[in-house]
């Protein structure tokens, strides 16, 4: 048995989380730490869950750890994790800071556990194959891109920098970022943006478009916003078009959806099918625990620190009006 | 003016014949003549029944009230200011010009000569176009936040290939996407930032590009102009504090039928008895004819083409362009 510990549930992933390991008869959910204590236990008594007053003794059970706390606190559970030896999964993005992203790479290299990164649509139905089809050339060079990952408002620290480090931009920023560079096998050199708060008026960015200049010559765009409204059929979208020499894909891994119609609501809503993407990256963090080579599409602190190398850049044009380049660290 | 407002057609491609067909349908225009200067096309001529002619000076210049300038882009500005000089009321394909300093020569040449001039920036008048404007002019949506818009589809097929000659037609920039940058100042007003990124200028008969428009609003917009793909087709999203609007073509066409590709330049159509291009001609001819304001006047069709150039500059630059506001003495003229 695998033993696992879940540390905080600030994120709404966390529930995701604990249906994939229940999906897998190898793990053991060991127990919840939660800094938020009141949260915690709320969290463990819904999902039935052992509650641990303590980080420490919990750690010193466990196998793993998989990180769910407000972004900014990533940094406190994965240089725990590091001490402790525990391999981890850290929800995404990485960190808030680069100096918090360098500090949690150092910690977990130092202690020679791996650091997983928790970019879920790595997993999302059809993008292997996608990936597979870009790489066997079959619509050529890829000149561009155009992504979209709208959601709603989120709740509660989302909203505080503080704890987030941003709105729309560093929430949403991370999972398309990281598929463009999966797809061109290449890095975003310069990022140019234009950002505000208009959509949702809560004071932090929630909406913005993200123009990305890759290595490789490759131009790409992403619309990370927040503009989804309450009666939009759904809670938001990735998708992502490719335009090569020969050739362009559309990929929408929601697009598997039915429409359901209620007498007493005052819009349909979409009910998605098939493959669920949290369950695989659940999967595959697991599998990677007991095997030497993981999962090609299971990401790591680094592919963290590169989407956050992205989002940050896409800040800095916002204040400066010009396209930034990024100088990569590590 | 005689009882019928008579049409000069000057062009035999695409949008000479669109144009041609809709005077041609209506009861108070009629075509008195194609001048067809590459001899492209004979079968329009023989088609209306009217005369063909290879020059415009070889036209009496009292045989028509009105010239309609349908070549391409790059030939826009001998035809549009020779009809100008003599006072006729113009109707030019879009783009205006391919150049802000051709475009303000137009400009300065309509205010001289007192004359009238609409451009065919023909999506204002394409119904799903129409409606989104007015939902958004009503405040339904909130304040606008985010806009997204898509146009294109395979890569036009031409005269001479003169759509695969970025400085005879403009690219997906300037020829394709203005009709998106045209479209969006009509709802969002003046654009203050442009960003752009486009394919490489030696791909051959690809073009695809993303361009990002901040306005004075505070609105944010990102277009997407293809020749690269299969299937013509538009999209638009406004999402606002208050809600969402999505347009798809491809979801929305009553007809579907699917055929072997053929080439030629795509055409948007909508499935009503009166098409977007003939509501586009009716409009001129009863704005000539009642002397009522044109709904895209030469200023509109100016500011359009500054934007477009501008992200022109942009992609070929790699910088973002601050759109300083327009002084009145250019193009702040109401024609």
């Amino acid at each position: 048995m695998i033993r696992i510990a879940l540390l905080s549930s600030a994120h709404m992933h966390a529930s995701a989380y604990v249906h994939g390991l229940r999906a897998l008869s190898n793990v053991e959910i060991i127990g919840i730490f939660d800094h938020d204590a009141l949260r915690g236990q709320a969290f463990a008594k819904e999902h039935h869950l052992p509650w641990s007053p303590q980080l420490d003794p919990l750690l010193a059970q466990a196998n793993a750890t998989i990180i769910c706390s407000e972004n900014a606190r990533h940094r406190f559970y994965v240089e725990a994790s590091a001490s402790a030896k525990l391999p981890m999964l850290c929800e995404k993005p990485l960190a808030t800071t680069l100096d918090d992203a360098l500090h949690m790479l150092e910690a977990a290299q130092a202690a020679k556990v791996p650091l997983y990164l928790a970019l879920p649509v790595r997993f999302a139905p059809g993008f292997a194959q996608m990936l597979e089809a870009v790489h066997q050339g079959q619509v050529g060079r890829v000149l561009a891109m155009v992504g979209t990952n709208h959601g709603y408002l989120p709740p509660g620290w989302f909203l505080n920098v503080k704890e987030s480090g941003g709105g729309a931009i560093m929430d949403h920023t991370p999972h398309v970022a990281d598929l463009m560079r999966l797809i061109t096998r290449s890095e975003v050199d310069e990022v140019f943006a234009e950002i505000d708060s208009r959509a949702r008026q809560a004071n932090i960015d929630d909406s913005g478009i993200l123009t990305l200049e890759f290595n490789n010559g490759a131009f790409a765009t992403l619309d990370p916003s927040w503009t989804r409204t309450e009666g939009f059929p759904t809670w938001g979208d990735v998708t992502l078009e490719v335009v090569g020499t020969n050739g362009v894909i559309e990929y929408d891994p929601f697009r598997p959806h039915l429409n359901v119609y209620r007498g007493d609501a005052p819009t349909h809503r979409h009910l998605g099918f098939g493959d669920n993407m949290d369950d695989h990256l659940i999967q595959a963090y697991v599998s990677a625990l007991s095997q030497t080579a993981p999962h090609p599409l299971l990401a790591n602190g680094l592919d963290g620190l590169r989407a956050l190398e992205i989002a940050l850049a896409a800040y800095r044009s916002q204040a400066s009006h010009h396209p930034e380049r990024i100088q990569h660290l590590l | 003016m005689s009882s019928r407002i008579r049409v000069l057609v000057i062009g035999a491609g695409t949008m000479g014949t669109v144009h041609s067909r809709a005077y041609a349908r209506l009861e108070d225009a009629e075509v008195v003549g194609i001048v067809d200067p590459f001899d492209f096309n004979p079968r329009l001529a023989i088609d209306l029944n009217v005369p063909q002619y290879r020059d415009f000076d070889d036209v009496p210049g009292s045989s028509y009230d009105v010239v309609d300038v349908s070549v391409p882009s790059r030939w826009h500005l001998p035809y549009v200011v020779e009809a100008l000089r003599m006072k006729k009321s113009v109707f030019c394909e879009k783009p205006l010009a391919l150049s802000l300093t051709e475009a303000e020569e137009m400009v300065a040449t309509a205010m001289t000569n007192q004359a009238r001039i609409s451009v065919g920036h023909c999506v204002r008048f394409f119904p799903e176009y129409v409606e989104a404007n007015s939902l958004v002019q009503s405040g339904a949506l909130g304040d606008i936040a985010v806009v997204r818009t898509f146009r294109g589809g395979a890569f036009p097929t031409a005269w001479n290939d003169w759509y695969a000659n970025r400085n005879l037609s403009g690219g997906t920039l300037v020829d394709l996407m203005i009709h998106d940058f045209d479209f969006l100042r009509w709802v969002l007003g003046p654009v203050t930032r442009v960003y752009a990124k486009t394919t490489r200028r030696e791909m051959n008969r690809i073009d695809f590009s993303l361009a990002t428009l901040r306005f004075a609003s505070g609105a944010i917009a990102h277009l997407e102009g293809t020749w690269a793909h299969e299937h013509f087709g538009t999209r638009f999203e406004f999402a606002g504090s208050q809600g969402i609007l999505q347009h798809d073509s491809f979801q929305e066409n009553p007809i579907s039928i699917t055929r072997t590709p053929e080439g030629g330049v795509a055409l948007p159509q909508s499935g009503d008895l009166r098409s977007p291009y003939d509501l586009e001609i009716a409009h001129f001819i009863d704005a000539i004819r009642h002397d009522l304001p044109f709904r895209v006047t030469i200023e509109d069709a100016y500011e359009a083409l500054r934007i477009a150039l501008a992200a022109e500059s942009s992609a070929m630059t790699g910088v973002s362009i601050d759109l300083q506001p327009i002084t009145p003495a250019r193009g702040g003229v109401t024609l």
